[in-house]
């Protein structure tokens, strides 16, 4: 457990050290920022407007037109960012050799996953976590509801740690970098795409590949409602793409 | 200690080593010999269990590498040819995560014996080596703190692949040092790769060559000398009776001219004294015995290739 806690806190303090590190968190905490200020301010406008208008009034509602939204795109923007969270994890140090300090070290390949990915999906809460201050400047000019705050945390979070676990996956594929990033996102909108795969493919086909996807999954969270069967598809889905990264460093161990 | 048996590694079709077989005992100091290519990094690193084996067993201190490599690699210090350094951190919280995945319990005792054993204890320009961050250290420095990531857990096996390379002379003399010690004072078994023949002959008791993916020879470099040993030498005159005065002297069984200057004389016994005293009488510059190190190893791998 030490191990895999020390590559955990290593791979967290060399993402806070390096540049691409610091532009995700920079980055997502700007862009999040940004469309929270517009849709506060699309929100203030509204409401206004409900004050001369009976029936804009009545579906005016700080869940449905702000908080689920905010967290639909913050998840859209992790889409983007996280293959560039992991891009660095196995490439970089199969690139530099470090990767034979842990390969030799007595530890097994499944510990090197966890503490790699422990590590990652720190930083991706630490950037999650750059928004609490946005959400709670909520609660300093109105009552939200705090359980779909809650969800929608719940949500991110979920949908960020399988999001870090394919970019770990597409890391342990590549020795470049870019084609970890470029192969991370591709696979990441592919699994977001799936779920138009109903109307394209009719019957049970079609509804089997949909629920392959995260955002079959994510809806209903980001709306308040937490299902068991999300928080397990999450954490199978987290734990077939670990179990496929161990398999590579396991492989890269003997073909190498 | 390690015994390697029938050991053997392709990567698709292409073969890396074959059928290597050898042992390295308790506290015994070897070097793996043999040109670029030949299969000696392949073979330290699976030693190391950093890639595995096509076939063949592999035992460290009588684990075998295969069935339990973790407790097997536990015995195990591995400095590669390129130090495996994480370039953003400090000396200090290096050395300590090797430790940490070492599973070295009391890691504070353990990051400042390691640093103390490679002479990363003292202090580079008014800061205190430890704090230093990694790249921004020299070649050499880079190197010891490999070396002390290796050392860490205090391994009873020691493997190092080209430990100097890419080292100034300065700092290759205080490397062979530093290692000549590690291996005296810790007792411990160390097996090391390099091209620098003169290190492995001032601090090895045994060598084993490989070449072309298989084992050439292991011995000592005493055992490995050829029984008829050459001399050659240079002489200030000219003297075209110095071949017949060579070969009437016991002990020599040829002796000829060579083009750059030089005399070869092969001795079936050592009859050095009296060859330098022939030549001494022609005004003797230089004489070498060629069976050096470099000369078993020159004529092995010719002999394989």
């Amino acid at each position: 457990m030490n191990a895999v806690w020390a590559i955990a806190r290593r791979e967290l303090m060399a993402m806070f050290a390096s540049p691409i590190g610091w532009l995700c968190l920079v980055g997502f905490s700007l862009i999040s920022g940004i469309f929270f200020a517009l849709m506060t301010s699309e929100f203030s406008v509204m409401t206004a407007q409900a004050a001369y208008n009976p029936y804009t009034a009545e579906s005016i509602d700080l869940g449905l037109w702000l908080i689920q939204p905010y967290f639909a795109n913050t998840a859209i923007l992790l889409l983007m960012l996280a293959p560039a969270v992991t891009m660095r994890v196995f490439s970089e140090d199969r690139r530099r050799g470090s990767f034979e300090l842990l390969m030799a070290a007595p530890i097994t390949s499944g510990q090197i996953v966890a503490g790699k990915y422990a590590g990652s999906v720190g930083f991706m809460t630490a950037m999650i976590a750059m928004t609490v201050p946005l959400v709670g400047f909520l609660y300093w000019v109105a009552t939200p509801d705090t359980g779909l705050i809650a969800c929608g945390y719940l949500a991110t979070w979920l949908m960020g740690a399988a999001f870090i676990a394919v970019g770990l996956l597409t890391s342990a594929l590549s020795e470049n970098q870019i084609v970890a990033l470029v192969t991370g996102f591709g696979a990441l909108l592919v699994l977001w795409l799936l779920s138009t795969a109903e109307s394209f493919i009719p019957g049970t086909g079609g509804t089997l590949i949909a629920n392959i996807s995260i955002l079959s999954h994510i809806d209903e969270l980001m709306k308040g409602l937490l299902h068991s069967r999300d928080v397990v598809y999450f954490i199978s889905f987290i734990g077939v793409c670990l179990f496929a990264t161990t398999q590579r460093i396991e492989a890269l161990r003997w073909r190498a | 200690m390690i015994h390697v048996q029938h050991l053997t590694k392709s990567y698709g079709d292409v073969r890396a080593i074959g059928d290597i077989g050898f042992a390295v005992d308790a506290g015994e100091v070897v070097g793996l010999l043999g040109p670029n290519g030949a299969g000696k990094t392949t073979t330290m690193r699976i030693l190391c269990g950093c890639i595995g084996a096509s076939s063949g067993t592999v035992t460290i201190n009588g684990i075998d590498l295969n069935e339990n490599p973790t407790a097997a690699k536990a015995h195990i210090g591995y400095l590669p040819e390129r130090p495996p350094l994480y370039d953003e951190m400090s000396v200090g919280d290096f050395v300590a995560f090797s430790a940490a995945i070492q599973g070295v319990a009391n890691v504070e005792e353990s990051v400042a014996n390691a640093l103390q054993q490679v002479g990363l204890d003292g202090e580079l320009g008014g800061t205190p080596i430890r704090d230093r961050i990694i790249a921004r250290l020299s070649k050499g420095y880079r190197q010891r703190v490999g070396l002390a990531a290796a050392l860490v857990h205090n391994p009873s096996i020691l493997i190092l692949d080209e430990p100097t390379s890419g080292l100034d002379p300065a700092q290759r003399k205080e490397l062979r040092t530093l290692l000549a010690s590690l291996a005296r004072e810790g007792r411990r078994t160390v097996m090391v790769s390099t091209h620098i023949l003169g290190e492995i002959e001032a601090v090895c008791d045994r060598v084993i060559v490989i070449n072309n993916g298989a084992l050439v020879a292991q011995d000592t470099i005493e055992n490995l000398r050829p029984d008829a040993s050459i001399v050659r030498l240079r002489v200030a005159q000219e003297a075209a009776a110095l071949g017949e005065e060579l070969e009437a002297i016991d002990g020599v069984a040829s002796a000829r001219a060579e083009a750059d200057g030089w005399w070869t004389v092969s001795m079936n016994r050592d009859c050095r004294t009296e060859i330098a005293a022939c030549a001494a009488s022609h005004g003797l510059l230089e004489l070498r015995r060629m069976d050096g190190l470099e000369d078993i190893y020159l004529r092995l791998i010719q002999e394989t290739a």
